[in-house]
Order: C-alpha cells, then structure tokens, then sequence
C-alpha cells in the first residue's frame, strides 16, 4: 500500500518579525532582525533586556469573554491558525468539522497566569488566585482554544517536547491524517516565554546572548528568547484536491530521535539519526536537499555540534547544502521554533530563495557549512529540513518539498 | 426610605460595581434587571465575581461552579443572594 501523502495548504505566524506570514517570510528574506530591546509588565524586574518580542498584537476581534480565560501563548496560537485556516481557504462546516483537528506545540506554557500567581499570593498577600489560572497554564489550552475558535471536532491536542514541540507537534498531525483520523490538521506551536519567572530560568542556565543571536559566528554568546506561534494546515493530497485547496508544499516526511544520553548537552548522534529517519521517511536522497533550517540556536555548543550532524549525514554534499538559522531574527521561540521555521522552508521551496543567518560576523572552523551569512540566496530548493532540537534530547526534523 | 432599604442599594451599588469591572462594552447600561448573559461574562468569571463578594462583605456562598450559572440570572438575584446572606450574618 502507498503511504498517502500529506500536503501544506495554509500558514500562519505571529512573532517578532511580524504579525502575518507575508510580514514574517519578508522580514526573513530581507534578513532583518527582530531582536532588540524587550519591555513588557510580564517581565517585571529581569536584568536581561534582550529578546524577540511581539511590538503590538493585531486586531483578533476575540471577546473578552474568550481572552480573560486565556494566556498569551493560547492568544498567539489562535491569531496563527486563524491565518493559516482562511489561507487555506479551508471552510469548517458542520459537515466536516469531526475530521478537522488541531496539535500545538507547546514548550513553556501559561507562565504569565503562573507569574500573576505567585506575586498574587506571595507579594500582594491575596488568599486566592484568578479563578482562570488553571485553563490559562495548562499546556494543552492552546489547542483546546484552537478547537473552540474554529469548531475544529477532530483530534485536538498538545505536543510538548522543550524546542522541538512544534515539529513534534507537526509529526503527530501528520499521523493523524495517515491513521485515518481526521481529513485536515491545523498543526504548529505557540509559546510567550518573555516572562520573569522564564526569562530569570534562562537567565540560569547562563546560555543568553548579550546582545544578540549570532548563529554559526565564531563569536556567537548565545541563544535569544522570543514569542511567538506558527500554524500549518495539513491534509491528505486526496482531501485538499478535493476541495480545490491551494498546495503549497508537500510535507514529505518527518524523523524522530532521542539522544538519550544529557538532559542539556546536545549530541551528534541523535540529531543525525533525526535527520536521517526523516530522508527515510520522504524518500529522498542527500543529494536531493538544497537547504536545511537549522536548530541553529547560537549557543556554542549546538551550533558546533549541529555542523557536524549534518556533515555526518550529509557526506560531500553538505558542501553543497543552504543551511540558515532564522533565530538570529526572531528569537528562539522555543515551541513555536519549528512551526515558524518551517514557514521558512515552505516560501523557501515556493520561491526558490534561502533567508539567511542575520548577525553573522565571523566565521568559525567549527560551523564551516554554507550558513546563508547575512544575505538571502536565490537557489532552486527541491526539498528543505527543517530541525528542531531540544533539552531532552528529544530530537524531531520534517522534510518539505515542492508540490508539483 | 428605610434603613434596610438603603443597605440593599449601597449594596446594590457595591455589587454593581464589581460586575460592571468585568464586563465587555457600555457598563452604564448595566441594571439590576441586566441578564447575567447579556454581561459577556464567562460564566467561571461570575464565580470569581461572587468570590470578591465574599471577602468584601464577609459571606460565605455555598455555590459550586456550575449551579453557578444555573441559579442566577440578573444582576438582581446576585444581590438578593448577597444580601441575604449578610442578613443571616447579622
């Protein structure tokens, strides 16, 4: 039996870059950086002052009656998928909604309800908390508001996998559909980690950039944070033909790994085996990828260590390879990562140009692939990879090619 | 007007205005005889509402959640409710 395909039809996006995906792919393209000062009430009094932060959110014409019960990473969610749904032109009915669903990639959760928790109780004395606080923490409520939003009745839940959700997220969606499940997913992450409590958590963890994300550059310092949400609609070929729907990419495949070895140091090994299950599972050769997003998140050790999992699975053509991190643009949105860079590989498939790695500088021996420095590349991209790394090890890469 | 009268305003008025800080739209409109439903209120928001009641006029009200909802359908009966319990309080 073939392996029925599975088709991109819509997308979605909210983050630094901008509110939409024509705003987000173009900033992207142009190589221009989101990530600058950070100030918001959620941050308090955090030394770090650096970050990928939403500058005003759009109209969503949301109710009140619908946002007080929600977290920000829910509200980015649904401004995400709501883009991605009417891009796909894609018309829930009462029809057909128990074959739509929805997974989100969800890394951090509601830290902002569990942040106004703890000064609540701990700082201004009350005795009890907002009577919202558990639907707006618990991380499977972007999907729910997702499903609420839009009538979606089919498999609706979240994925959770630290930095690597989104495509956890995306791979399970795909699932859904190959199993039968549902017709169409609405499938992608969302996280707002620009709070005290996360930002002082990272702030630990001593892998902040100072001033910004410099991936692959010899003198990178590290990761920056950044919010956001990024939504694809996925369906069946058969389904989106169908109704006519516009194909924008076909997701070839996915590869999942565990690195099972540190809950931080990333390693070779996994994020190679990722890689390869996933040119498994498309069914594609090395020779038939031109770009590759990479986790690239700037910290030394992924970077270095990323360079050479590609090389390991890549041979002699990693040389030809385009490779980018477009967190040096808006941030690592941590369970959005995935869904905003595959928004990437999408246009970049369509239009057959590579965004580039912003604030490169200097080159590093230890990241000697082509890292796209600073300016966009005009190349024909059959196929693109997308890889999503994590603390955890939990490794989850997914392959797109042109429709056609 | 009597006494009691003028409690059940003041506290009417109480009442009033701590639904009015949770409400969507126009809160001048807002009357005792104002549907809860017409408030754009969520109705776990309502609980939390009766919850600020509690500690402003130091009641207790014996209500889960969702009989919440079910029982109360203005304004009106949000205050009945309250004053009621303040009276058996005294």
């Amino acid at each position: 039996m073939s392996r029925t395909r599975i088709v991109i039809t819509g997308l979605g996006g909210i983050c630094a870059l901008g509110n939409n995906v024509p705003q987000i792919w173009q900033s992207m393209a142009d190589g221009k950086s989101a990530i600058g000062p950070i100030d918001s009430e959620a941050l308090h009094d955090v030394k770090t002052r650096v970050g990928a932060q939403i500058a005003e959110l759009p109209d969503h014409g949301l109710e009140r009656k619908r946002t007080t019960t929600m977290d920000r990473f829910s509200l980015l969610a649904v401004i995400a998928a709501g883009e991605a749904i009417a891009d796909a032109g894609l018309e829930v009915t009462e029809a057909n909604r128990s074959r739509c669903g929805s997974v989100v990639g969800v890394g951090v959760c509601g830290w902002e309800s569990i942040e106004d928790s703890y000064r609540a109780i701990l700082l201004e004395q009350k005795n009890r908390v907002n009577i919202f606080t558990v639907p707006r923490v618990m991380p499977g409520a972007a999907a729910g508001q997702v499903s609420m939003q839009f009538g979606l009745r089919g498999p609706v839940f979240a994925a959770t996998s630290a930095c690597s959700s989104a495509n956890h997220a995306i791979a399970s969606a795909a699932d859904q559909l190959r199993l039968g499940r549902a017709d169409v997913m609405v499938a992608g992450g969302s996280d707002a980690p620009l709070i005290f409590g996360v930002v002082k958590a990272w702030e630990a963890l001593r892998v902040l950039a100072g001033d910004t994300c410099r991936p692959f550059s010899a003198d990178r310092q590290g990761l920056v944070l950044g919010e956001g949400a990024g939504m694809v609609v996925l369906e069946t070929l058969e389904h989106a033909q169908a109704r006519g729907a516009p194909i924008l990419a076909e997701l070839a495949g996915v590869g999942l790994s565990a690195d099972a070895s540190d809950i931080v140091a990333p390693s070779v090994e996994g994020p190679a085996q990722a890689m390869a299950a996933c040119l498994d599972e498309a069914g594609l050769s090395a020779g038939d990828v031109d770009y590759i997003n990479a986790h690239g998140t700037g910290t030394k050790a992924n970077d270095r260590i990323e360079t050479e999992a590609i090389r390991s699975v890549f041979g002699r053509h990693a040389d030809r390879l385009s490779v980018s991190s477009t967190k040096s643009m808006h941030g690592h949105c941590l369970g959005a990562s995935g869904a905003l860079e595959l928004i990437a590989c999408v246009n970049a498939v369509r239009e057959g140009l590579v965004p580039p790695t912003a604030n490169f500088r200097e080159a590093d021996p230890d990241c000697d692939l082509d890292v796209t420095p600073n300016e966009k590349r005009h190349r024909d991209v059959r196929a693109a990879l997308s890889n999503s790394f994590a603390f955890g090890g939990t490794n989850a890469v997914v392959a797109v090619k042109s429709y056609g | 007007m009597s006494a009691a009268q003028g409690e059940t305003n003041s506290l009417g008025q109480t009442i009033l205005e701590k639904i009015s800080a949770h409400a969507e739209g126009d809160v001048s409109t807002i009357g005792m005889d104002t549907p809860l439903s017409d408030l754009g209120i969520h109705s776990l928001e309502l609980t939390e509402i009766i919850f600020d009641l509690e500690d402003a006029f130091g009641i207790e009200v014996e209500m889960n959640t969702a009989e919440a909802w079910e029982n109360l359908e203005t304004v009106r009966d949000i205050v009945e409710a309250v004053r009621k319990l303040v009276q058996a309080k005294a």
